[in-house]
């Protein structure tokens, strides 16, 4: 043998055992995971070997770095899979090997109810719309289809009720106000868990206007019967009404608000005049006083 | 040569360095607005049949500027481990989850370098009011995982991402941000 074969066989009678460790530790420890697990809920990672091996455990989160022994089951904690989403498994002895599981929100704890309008005119298609998120305990949005029923309940008349699906976490309807003005109760409910939120509903346009005149001196006194809508609620205290009197010195015009269901105001006539009401887009009566312009 | 025309020498010379100072800064900053928006991950919005409300062309313009923003800024946080980085798009839930990763990121040693190929953008709920809007992100990443300077995994397969999104006084926020599987759509 020469010398150069000599040092060669030197050389690999030294590494041989060097690669053949190395060899076992490279070799990846097989995961074995569930594909998805509730949140909150402990489960256990199974990976083969044998050994001390690092864990990592990287999620939304969450990180956690263990030294663990290959060859049993690894413990994940509950606390540790609070937040839905997906997490990485990662062993490493040597080379690493990882794998995903998906953590699912559990069952639904919470809702977030939004309910728009506040205020709302009777009678109008359409009018309220109604959105809710569900959450579970640990506000993981809850994205499989989930059943809402909504109930809506006014002061007067009929509850209603509505079922909704959610698609991805989130239900919504869109609902007809009802024909009575006060407050209305509308109602999500997922199984046991149920949030409430409270409209106004007020009246809608008014339907007519009729006014009396009475007349003292040169003074005439202008007031409405009580406005109401077409579903006969009384508009409320605020709304505007529109008085015009048109005389030989022109016309003029008093935008003057209802209270307590009426609206009133006087002018001053020195001669033949006419009077109109109008209230938003209705036009009211006509009153003519000491005859004709 | 006499004093007034050294003089006019002088200012004609601190003018050429006036000029040349302005054009370097220019050069600088116009060189950091294109890196900037270089190293902004691309990102489209899909809003057909999007429902109850259809959006508007001014929101679907800052929701993909806000949504590159915030990409950019977490990739930037998650490999530097400097939860201050991440930008204020972030909001509510998904901030407080992404701090709390950075920070324990940080206690193990670990972080993450992505390398952002891209986003398509799903835009699915829009709510009457416009106070909400859900997304589905379909994103194109590489993600490196380190545990300090070592390399310990590398994936690059799509991602999946539900994404909820609300506007503020004058911009949109990231308020939730879960990942889910591809078979979850």
């Amino acid at each position: 043998m020469t010398k150069a074969q000599n040092e060669f066989a030197r050389r690999v009678a030294l590494l041989g055992p060097l690669l053949l460790s190395f060899t076992t530790c490279a070799a990846a420890a097989d995961l074995r995971l569930p594909e998805t697990v509730e949140a909150g809920r402990g489960f256990s990672i199974s990976a083969d070997g044998s050994g001390k091996a690092t864990l990592y455990l990287i999620g939304p989160d969450h990180v956690l770095k263990h030294t663990v022994t290959l060859g049993g089951d690894l413990q994940i904690q509950p606390a540790d899979v609070h937040t839905a989403g997906r997490y990485q498994a990662i062993v490493c002895q040597g080379s690493c090997t990882s794998s995903f599981f998906e953590v699912k929100a559990s069952q639904p704890a919470h809702l977030s109810f939004f309910l728009h309008p506040s205020r709302v005119p009777v009678s109008l298609p359409d009018s309220i719309d109604a959105t809710v998120f569900v959450f579970d305990q640990y506000f993981n949005s809850v994205l499989t289809p989930t059943t809402v029923d909504f109930q809506i309940a006014p002061a007067e008349g009929a509850r209603v009720s509505r079922r909704e699906s959610t698609q991805h976490g989130i239900a919504w309807v869109h609902m007809n106000s009802s024909s009575r003005e006060g407050q209305v109760h509308v109602t999500a409910a997922v199984g046991k868990v149920d949030e409430t939120r409270v409209i106004q509903q007020v009246a809608a346009e008014a339907c007519g206007v009729r006014m009396n005149a009475v007349e003292s001196g040169n003074v005439v006194t202008i007031r409405t019967d009580l406005v109401r809508d077409c579903s006969g609620n009384a508009l409320p205290d605020g709304t505007i009404v529109s008085f015009t009197m048109m005389d030989r010195d022109g016309k003029s015009t008093v935008d003057t608000p209802i209270k307590k269901g009426i609206a009133q105001t006087r002018f001053s006539i020195s001669g033949p005049a006419r009077i109109t009401v109008a209230c938003g887009v209705v036009l009211g009566n006509e009153v003519l006083l000491k005859g004709k312009l | 040569m006499n004093d007034a025309a050294c003089n006019i020498l002088i200012v004609k010379k601190r003018r050429t360095l006036w000029l040349r100072l302005v054009e370097a800064v220019v050069i600088t900053v116009t060189a950091s607005v294109l890196a900037a928006a270089q190293s902004l991950p691309q990102v489209r919005l899909d809003a057909d049949g999007l429902a109850p409300r259809p959006i508007e062309e001014l929101t679907a313009t800052t929701i993909l500027h806000t949504y590159s923003l915030a990409w950019s800024s977490l990739a930037t946080t998650l490999e530097s481990g400097g939860p201050e980085r991440l930008g204020e798009q972030f909001v509510g839930a998904a901030k407080d989850r992404l701090v709390r990763r950075v920070n324990e990121q940080n206690q193990t040693g670990v972080h993450v370098r992505i390398l952002d190929h891209g986003h398509q953008l799903k835009a699915i709920f829009y709510s009457t009011d416009g106070t909400a809007m859900q997304l589905v992100d379909t994103a194109q990443l590489e993600i490196q995982t380190f545990d300090g300077s070592r390399l310990i995994d590398t994936q690059s397969v799509p991602h999946q991402y539900v994404v909820l999104m609300t506007p503020g006084a004058d911009r949109w926020y990231v308020r939730d941000l879960q990942e889910v599987s591809q078979k979850s759509f």
